[in-house]
């Protein structure tokens, strides 16, 4: 078989093969290859018009680079360019501050001090720019990033090396309230698609110098910017550098949403259920730096990565911690319910109504037995075929424009459900069923409820071979799976197993905010301490003297 | 890893079509059996009769494509054999459905079976899992099969209507699990609750007026009285009140007639509210005595005499007479246990039993006889706490 | 070392009160009624007392040889060949009470929910949940059963107290009919169940406190007698003693019988579906000490290629059980004398012997 095939496939494979290493070997500019191109070490030459070549080699045919050539006011012999990216950055912002001062209005040097070549770096920089910051290179790697950036380059004629000014200044939508994760109590700000942007959110929250925001630049094409933000003194120093050091060895061609990253950091690949958490709240990702959590910010997405993942973080909400504690831990117990009924209830289903009818009560299964009685599938196809077109209803739900979007529900709930039961096609209990295992699947974070989503066919297939049997012999082996899952080093499962009995505070029951005593005991290793004792309010005369 | 994941759910994917769903059963395949009988039939074989529920007629209308309507809820079927087991393998070759024991309520044993002996009725629904041990057990006087081809007006089925009947307790209710334990026990005799066959009221409806219904009903008659698995007589509704009191069984609901206190012919009702039976033997060896003290609380709720009877003399000889009352009654049943049938259905071997440990082994294997033989005292304390909602008749003056 | 995991006192006490309580809480009562009918509670109390003085030979064997556990202190007090021979005979114990765990899961289910299903299917399903945890290791085993044990205890309460409508103290009267002799006759088959907690032995090295070993293994036992108990006394009181042991699984019986305001009924569902989360963790145990003693044994840096060999030597050994009548009889008459040589004989003659050439014990 691999003789026959042989031939065509290796002439398509050296095909491929060749011009890959042709582009390597010829360092061509727009070649980025994860080896990295000869242009990434050069350095800058004192001469301009060497420099102007070499970068416009390297950034050839990209037609968005404006190269703007001029000559310093006090002295026409220097030459000057100004290289940026149209549409990056800021055009008034470079002709007010760069073009206009350099060209036009730079003050005259003192008396007898003539500006020469050689000192005309010194004194553009000095008194010359008008930017509000600048930075200093001679390398041809930070030049280009630069432009690339959004920043304009400044080189001078006769020194090599080129000033930085910090220009950027693009289109980017607005903060808009938050699309995945809507509240009812609580901020409506939510992250947008520029880091910058977004380090502002979490750093307006968190005044502290302690908040440290490191920054890296991952994707060998996209060179997409990362900051890794956490509270030193309460993340765990070990978490720290452990997050460091998963995203420093990504050697990837793009990163281009922060699920690229997840994919590349998490503990077990394998696994249905997320170990990374993420949010587009400003104030969720605040709470969690809080409670020792490390953040990941990535360019060009809203989405922020928080690590370590506990699973019981995907059935809280932002607003638990603002609502008032009883309600909290009442819509919890909702929330926890619905994460059961959500996974299981297809399965019983199954199994109770065909396999272990005795289970159920007389009135009930009469009931069910007289909807079955016209239906011509099995409980599980009949199940199996609702489910699927619940999936594709939701799946369609997503795709589609919004206004069409509506028609499909009503097509779904409406025909689809309507009129399989009037037909007997389908029992109504099935529909119920199915009905509300949709609906409970809502409650709790989409992305956790991915994986029950995904389970809940296997558990359905499980129970539908065997009967109860299948069904537990299937939750065990995902409760084992849950048991052995970490997510940076905690287990997923805490703190519930293994217990940690002061941290069960914020499981299903929220304690009061004043009898939070500490942070979760595994996150935060460093300072446990959240606040002082004594906070719960009393009336004045009984309040304790400090 | 991605190897092993799919040999997993290949295998979790094949075991359907391969051998498994062994004990999958889809709804439409049962034959769900709401109540069975048991007959013996003149050769001497088993009649197997089962009640079996149409599952259409008990869906809401217009859901589940047109059940309810005027489709009857059941239909009796039935089938002879050598053992249980083997009648119901007959009743297969009837039933297009696999017969379904899981929901059954009641089983009925007609009269010659039991007479015959319940054991070898009983062992097969133990054994098996699918009949549970709560369901009724009830001997039909007469034939089982009659029973279940009765038709209930309110309910759906009449196995339903008996099962309701005996779950309100009014009667003496025994469940299959407790005829076991008292056949198990040599202490007390077993009873089952009795069952017949009784012309229906009316049933209303448009066209229907003055109608007289020709349909049978179920209604709960007594109590079945055996020795050991066989049955030997019958109590009556009123011999069955004495046997509550006796066993410590009454319950809400059970109504006590007194004469009313100067006026022998005008009659009260007290209903009673709580009750409580204790049994303390004596034993010297020689005589066997058993003190039966019966503790009752209850409200009076209905008066025929014109008499104001809230006042506290008044309740005082009311409370006696309803101990009197509940004394004469346990007494009857008492007589006809000790001397009619000479069984101890009432567990006073048990309460024996629980006092003298080593006289009980010598007179364990005796003691229906013993039984007969013992004396009795039924001491009664009543207690009447409310007189409902009146304090008198209304509507005449004092006398 | 072969397990690099640390348990914490409470989740041994959760892993001790799992090696008995899921098979014996549905058994034992009809077991101890057979001999000791109303007093069958009494002789629970008896086998308490028993296993609690097995547990605190076994922790005190054990606590001799810090970090080592039966099968390689075993080599250090007999000597390296008899210490072989000692091993073996444990492997094979823990193997061949594992398929009667095995067995008793599959009578279970085939006699309550699946009558129709083979009882290969249960085998293999209870010995893949359990070898999945198992290859996972000790500590995934333990939190496994961390997380599934309090719901069985709580269930088992919940229903307990359900069932109160329909219990009569009546039926437990009167106390110490026939004497002590059947009380303690019928202790032995508990005193059996109670002494699996031999097992034990394989999981105290991996104690992150071992000094705890003592108070873990008194209250996981005064813990599983006191369900025993519990499960013995509602029994009786729902059945009296005559169906109790007429019954095989008397304290499932007890929960069909519940029916509270004619609704909440036909409640074993909850039941069984518990009870098999137990029966994996039980026979996980069990899996995992035979898995560990054969490495351990074997010389094995790693345990886990032998997960897949010893669970199909599980299944066939499960298999050679020809009916459930002999499997009760066998848990009724043999097991209790054949298991108390392990459970009581051979530790009780390796601490002698590791007295008397004062080995071990040295406080660390």
């Amino acid at each position: 078989m691999t003789a026959f095939l042989k031939p065509v496939r290796a002439g398509s494979l050296r095909r491929g093969k060749s011009k890959g290493r042709g582009k390597l070997s010829a360092g061509q500019p727009e070649d980025a290859g994860l080896s990295g191109a000869a242009w990434k070490d050069q350095v800058l030459s004192p001469d301009l018009e060497t420099n102007l070549q070499q970068i416009k080699t390297i950034l050839n045919n990209c037609s968005d680079v404006i190269y703007r050539e001029f000559v310093f006011a006090q002295n026409e012999q220097i030459r000057l360019a100004l290289i940026y990216t149209d549409g990056l950055a800021d055009k008034e912002q470079i002709g007010d501050q760069i073009t206009k001062a350099l060209a036009l209005e730079v003050p005259m040097a003192a008396p007898g001090q003539e500006i020469t070549k050689g000192r005309a770096l010194d004194f553009i920089k000095q008194r010359g720019l008008c930017v509000n910051e600048f930075q200093e290179t001679g390398k041809m790697r930070d030049v280009i990033r630069a432009i690339l950036s959004g920043d304009s380059v400044l080189l001078v004629d006769g020194h090599a090396c080129a000033i930085i000014n910090g220009t950027r200044g693009w289109a980017s939508r607005a903060i808009t309230d938050p699309v995945a994760e809507p509240t009812v109590r609580g901020a409506r700000e939510s992250f947008i698609e520029t880091l910058r942007t977004n380090i502002v959110l979490v750093r307006r929250r968190i005044k502290s110098p302690s908040l440290k925001i490191k920054t890296l630049r991952l994707g060998e094409v996209t060179g997409t910017d990362v900051a890794v933000a956490y509270i030193e003194g309460i993340a765990n120093d070990k978490l720290v550098a452990e997050v460091m050091s998963r995203l420093e060895r990504i050697k990837v061609d793009g990163i281009l949403e922060s699920g690229n990253i997840e994919e590349l950091i998490e503990d077990n690949p394998w696994s249905p259920f997320p170990t990374v958490n993420h949010t587009e709240k400003p104030d969720r990702v605040a709470a969690m730096l809080l409670e020792g959590r490390v953040a990941i910010l990535v360019d060009g997405t809203p989405f922020v990565l928080t690590v370590p993942n506990l699973f019981v973080e995907h059935l809280h909400a932002p607003e638990d911690y603002y609502e008032r504690f009883l309600y909290t831990s009442a819509i919890r117990l909702v929330r926890f319910t619905s994460m059961a009924v959500s996974l299981v209830l297809p399965s019983l289903y199954i199994a109770l109504t065909s396999f272990h009818h005795e289970l159920l009560p007389t009135p009930l299964l009469l009931s069910i037995a007289g909807q079955r009685e016209p239906v011509p599938f099995p409980v599980f196809i009949a199940v199996l075929i609702m489910e699927l077109v619940f999936e594709a209803l939701r799946e369609a739900g997503i795709r589609l424009p919004r206004p069409i979007g509506v028609a499909v529900s009503i097509v779904g709930a409406l025909v689809l459900g309507e009129a399989a039961v009037r037909a007997g096609l389908v029992a109504s209990s099935t529909i119920i069923v199915v009905a509300f295992t949709g609906i409970t699947s809502f409650t709790f974070a989409y992305s956790a409820s991915i994986a029950f989503r995904m389970l809940r066919f296997t558990l359905m297939v499980l129970s539908a071979v065997l009967g109860l049997l299948g069904l537990i012999s299937g939750l065990a082996v995902i409760g084992i799976h849950l048991c052995a899952l970490r997510s940076f080093g905690v287990p997923y499962l805490s703190p519930i197993v293994p217990t940690t009995a002061v941290d069960l505070k914020d499981v299903i029951f929220r304690v009061p905010l004043w009898a939070m005593f500490t942070r979760p005991r595994l996150i935060a290793r460093q300072e446990q301490k959240r606040q002082i004792p004594g906070l719960k309010p009393t009336p004045p005369e009984t309040r304790p003297k400090r | 890893m991605i190897k092993k994941i799919s040999v997993l759910l290949i295998l979790i994917f094949l075991t359907g079509p391969l051998g498994g769903c062994w004990d999958r059963k889809e709804l439409p395949e049962l034959a769900i059996v709401l109540g069975t009988g048991v007959d013996r039939t003149a050769d001497g074989r088993i009649r197997l009769t089962v009640q079996i529920a149409r599952p259409s007629a008990f869906v809401a209308a217009g859901g589940g494509g047109g059940g309810g309507g005027d489709v009857p809820a059941g239909l009796v079927v039935w089938a002879e054999g050598e053992t249980i087991e083997d009648a119901e393998m007959h009743l297969e070759t009837k039933v297009p459905r696999e017969v379904y024991w899981g929901h059954n309520m009641i089983l009925v044993i007609g009269e010659e079976m039991a007479r015959e002996g319940t054991r070898m009725v009983t062992n097969f629904f133990h054994r098996n899992r699918q009949p549970r041990e709560t369901i009724w057990l009830m001997v039909a006087k007469g034939e089982a099969k009659d029973f279940l081809e009765s038709h209930s007006a309110l309910e759906k089925t009449s196995a339903q209507a008996a099962s309701f009947l005996a779950r309100m307790k009014l009667g003496y209710s025994v469940s299959s699990r407790e005829f076991d334990e008292m056949l198990a026990s040599k202490g007390v005799q077993p009873v089952a609750t009795r069952v017949e066959v009784k012309r229906a009221g009316t049933t209303l409806g448009p066209g229907r007026e003055k109608q007289p219904s020709n349909q049978k009903q179920v209604e709960l008659t007594g109590v079945a009285v055996f020795r050991e698995d066989k049955l030997i007589g019958w109590l009556d509704e009123h011999e069955t009140r004495g046997l509550l009191w006796l066993k410590g069984e009454a319950r809400r609901g059970i109504i006590a007639v007194v004469p009313s206190p100067g006026e022998p012919e005008k009659e009260v009702s007290i209903k009673i509210r709580r009750a409580k039976t204790k049994i303390v033997p004596q034993y010297d060896g020689e005589r066997l005595l058993f003190n039966v003290v019966i503790e009752a609380e209850g409200d009076m709720l209905e008066q025929q005499s014109r008499k104001d009877l809230a006042k506290p003399g008044k309740i005082k000889a009311l409370e006696g007479a309803m101990a009197e009352e509940i004394q004469k009654r346990a007494a009857i049943s008492l007589k006809k246990a000790q001397r009619g049938y000479g069984v101890d259905i009432f567990g006073f071997g048990d309460a024996f039993h629980r006092k003298y440990k080593k006289e009980w082994r010598k007179l364990k294997n005796r003691w229906d006889r013993e039984f007969a033989r013992a004396e009795v005292n039924i001491s009664v304390k009543t207690h009447i706490r409310t007189t409902g909602l009146l304090t008198r008749q209304p509507y005449l003056p004092e006398e | 070392m072969l397990e690099r995991g640390k348990i914490d006192s409470k989740q041994a006490v959760f892993l001790m009160i799992a090696l008995v309580l899921p098979t014996a809480v549905l058994t034992v009562p009809s077991v101890v009624a057979k001999l000791a009918s109303q007093d069958a509670w009494l002789s629970v109390i008896v086998a308490t007392l028993v296993g609690l003085l097995i547990a605190r030979l076994v922790v005190s064997l054990s606590l001799r040889f810090p970090g080592k556990t039966l099968f390689e202190y075993a080599e250090e007090i007999l000597g390296r060949v008899p210490g072989k021979v000692v091993g073996l005979l444990y492997i094979w114990w823990f193997l061949h009470t594992n398929a009667f765990i095995l067995d008793e899961f599959g009578a279970f289910l085939g006699i309550t929910i699946l009558p129709d299903t083979p009882f290969l299917v249960f085998f293999i399903a209870g010995t893949f949940v359990a070898a999945y945890a198992v290859r996972s290791g000790l500590e995934v085993l333990v939190r496994y059963n961390q997380l599934f044990l309090p719901l069985i205890l709580g269930l088992l309460c919940v229903i307990f107290i359900l069932s109160a409508k329909d219990m009569k103290v009546a039926r437990l009267l009167p106390v110490l009919d026939t004497g002590l002799v059947p009380i303690l006759k019928g202790a032995a088959v508990p005193v059996s169940w109670l002494g699996e907690n031999v097992t034990f032995a394989m999981i105290i090295p991996f104690l992150n406190r071992p000094k705890e070993a003592y108070r873990v293994a008194a209250r996981a036992v005064l813990i599983t007698g006191f369900f025993l108990l519990v499960s013995v006394l509602v029994s009786l009181a729902v059945f009296g003693p005559n169906l109790t042991r007429a019954w095989i699984f008397p304290a499932y019986n007890a929960v069909r019988v519940v029916s509270i305001a004619n609704f909440l009924e036909r409640l074993e569902a909850a039941v069984v579906a518990v009870w098999m989360l137990g029966g994996f963790a039980k026979i996980g145990v069990f899996y995992y000490a035979a898995v560990l003693g054969s490495a351990q044994l074997l010389g094995l840096k790693n345990y886990r290629p032998l997960v897949a060999p010893v669970g199909v030597i599980l299944v066939a050994l499960a298999l050679l059980c020809e009916n459930t009548v002999v499997l009760f009889d066998f848990l009724g008459r043999v097991f209790p004398p054949y298991a108390l040589v392990f459970e009581l004989g051979i530790p009780l003659v390796l601490l002698i012997v590791a007295l008397a050439g004062g080995k071990g014990g040295k406080k660390s």
